[in-house]
């Protein structure tokens, strides 16, 4: 029993912190349903934005959510211009040069952080970072349920967007069929440099929830990148309830790891799972 | 005639090499030559992977980080360190043979990332196992590589320009071979390759152990000349950096470009060692932009400016 009563407070924490890996994977598999890339840099993009927000707060005094107003259109333009300048070209080429160069743009990412804001871990410190709620004997971190909702508020204005906008329905097009799409008058160039910009913006608010929730350095994009694919593939691509439930699982499985396992658990049972989910369901397990 | 030529080019390059620490050329040499030829081998055998053979394989690190710790904890057990390279290499193939049951399911991006995640579960694995107990440090901390100061600084440099001639003369004679037609069979189209009768799994998968057990001596030999691993390095994704620089500033998916390509990664990091964080910035801005300007890399052009001056020459 009192086993038991030790599990809830990881399981409850694993799924509220699932909303993370959810903001995480949609810009991921939104990128990757439109241009079919894997854009590598993503974990590390979202990384920038908790730094973005990390100076933010400490020359401001700014409260991180506010950050959000700022940085979603910045981020979103800096998405146009990777877009424009850099992944389209290189995906018109072949898929290999594309995650070559996303990986190139990883490495660029990671160490210009590296150098503005040293290796040092940073976190985002606000005056509710401690504050907690207790429901029974599980104590539950108020940042955790910001993340939950954050991802609930995002899933719902994304999906708003992509049914009820004409962009969003082009950009739905586009990932279900690009040539079809370019027929029924569809600019897929457009529509890519817009998918990846949401994207972006996406990777900025999963930075700032981030911050608030974790400690990191320049490196901790890579396990997010990978996290973030596992969700996308075991969710399905374009499957928005299955990207949610995709989440849940890891970061169940992120908690759970930790809790039997201790600290190097909380990346290795994650990081196995996406092997075992690649292998079991290489196109994913909801997915078309 | 060429190939004759190119032999005999290959036997010359390689007498002048090996006599190098004889002749008493500077330490500092042996020193960078020694990092050439190991990164050669890595960036040939990744050459061979994701230039001939389709496989877009982001774990490098993994087979290199098998072979140092292979070797490392041998050491340990009382086998001499050129047995433990060895058997490193033996430890690696027998790795990609395992994975390949998992990653070889996977096709193209899906490859890619399921690779990506096989170097970063050994780190993982290797911060927490100490495979051979007593007094020793282990598990996260590390291990240092026993007896390694009884090894002369030339027998290092002389493995290590083994294993970076190994990997040209294989990458020279699979390209030359039937298994090497086979690859570019598969690479320009591996649906009609296979509708010609080309095993194509057999093929890959025979380039990703061919390329793990030589990556795993490779690793071994490095790690014997640092004498210390640990698992945040050996199963870094510096290591992927380096392979796939040296690849793609070269060119990949041509015979020489690793070559090409390694001697400017050495001359980078030699050069840059004094401002690191720059050196990797500066790293990540090249490999966008020659991937952008220039695909096939250093030699593509090369190939392109000869065919420029033949053309000029028949009209």
């Amino acid at each position: 029993m009192s086993q038991l009563s030790g599990l809830a407070s990881p399981v409850v924490i694993g799924i509220l912190m699932g909303g993370l890996y959810v903001t995480i994977a949609l810009g991921l598999s939104l990128v990757f349903g439109v241009m079919k890339v894997i854009n590598v840099a993503h974990g590390d993009l979202v990384i920038l934005g908790s730094y973005l927000a990390f100076s933010a707060i400490t020359i401001w005094g700014l409260n991180p959510l506010l950050w959000l107003v700022p940085s979603l259109p910045l981020f979103f333009i800096l998405g146009l211009l990777i877009e424009k300048y850099l992944l389209n070209r290189a995906a018109r080429m072949s898929a290999d040069a594309a995650l070559i160069v996303a990986f190139g743009l990883a490495l660029i990412v990671q160490n210009a952080s590296q150098m503005i804001w040293t290796p040092q871990t940073r976190a985002l410190t606000t005056s509710y970072s401690m504050t907690t709620f207790t429901v029974g004997n599980v104590y539950i971190p108020l940042v955790y349920l910001l993340d939950f909702a954050a991802a609930l508020v995002v899933m719902v204005a994304l999906r708003q967007f992509l049914e009820r906008t004409y962009l969003g329905q082009a950009i739905t097009a586009a990932s279900q069929d690009r040539q079809t799409a370019e027929l029924m008058g569809i600019n897929p160039g457009r529509v890519s440099q817009i998918a990846f910009g949401i994207a972006m913006a996406l990777a900025a608010t999963a930075g700032i929830f981030f911050g608030l929730t974790f400690s990191f350095n320049p490196t901790s994009g890579t396990a997010l990148l990978i996290i973030a694919f596992g969700v996308t593939i075991l969710g399905g691509l374009g499957s928005m309830v299955g990207t949610f439930i995709g989440g849940m699982i890891f970061g169940l499985s992120q908690t759970l790891g930790g809790h039997f396992l201790g600290p190097t658990g909380q990346l290795l049972v994650p990081f196995l799972m996406v092997l075992v989910v690649l292998t079991i369901r290489p196109q994913g397990l909801f997915g078309r | 005639m060429r190939s004759y030529l190119l032999l005999m080019l290959l036997i010359a390059v390689a007498v002048g090499l090996t006599l190098l620490p004889v002749v008493g050329a500077p330490q500092i040499w042996l020193l960078y030559l020694f990092y050439f030829f190991v990164f050669l081998a890595a960036a040939n055998m990744w050459n061979l992977l994701a230039g001939f053979s389709g496989l877009l394989a982001l774990c490098p690190a993994a087979f290199i980080g098998l072979g140092g710790y292979t070797m490392t904890i041998l050491t340990w057990l009382g086998i001499p360190y050129y047995l433990g390279i060895v058997v490193g290499g033996a430890v690696a193939a027998l790795f990609a043979m395992i994975i390949s049951v998992s990653v070889f399911r996977m096709r193209g991006v899906y490859f890619a990332i399921g690779t990506l995640v096989v170097p970063a579960i050994l780190r993982l694995v290797f911060l927490r196992w100490k495979p051979v107990g007593g007094d020793l440090e282990g598990g996260g901390a590390g291990y240092m590589v026993k007896g390694v100061r009884a090894i002369p600084p030339e027998t290092t440099y002389w493995l290590a320009l083994a294993i970076g001639l190994v990997s040209v003369i294989l990458v020279v004679t699979i390209l030359r071979s039937k298994f090497g037609l086979g690859l570019a069979a598969i690479r320009d189209n591996d649906i009609s390759a296979a509708s010609s009768g080309i095993d194509v799994f057999r093929l890959k998968l025979s380039s990703f152990i061919i390329a793990a057990s030589v990556m795993g001596v490779a690793g071994g030999i490095f790690y014997m000349n640092q004498g210390y691993i640990e698992p945040n390095n050996a199963f870094d994704i510096n290591w992927l950096m380096i392979v796939l620089l040296a690849t793609v500033i070269g060119g990949k998916g041509l015979e020489w470009g690793p070559l090409t390509g390694t001697v400017i990664v050495v001359a980078l990091r030699f050069q840059m060692a004094r401002y690191v964080g720059i050196s990797s910035l500066i790293q990540g801005l090249i490999l966008v932009v020659i991937m952008l300007v220039a695909p096939q890399g250093i030699m593509g052009l090369v190939r392109d400016l000869r065919k420029a001056a033949n053309s000029r020459l028949v009209s």
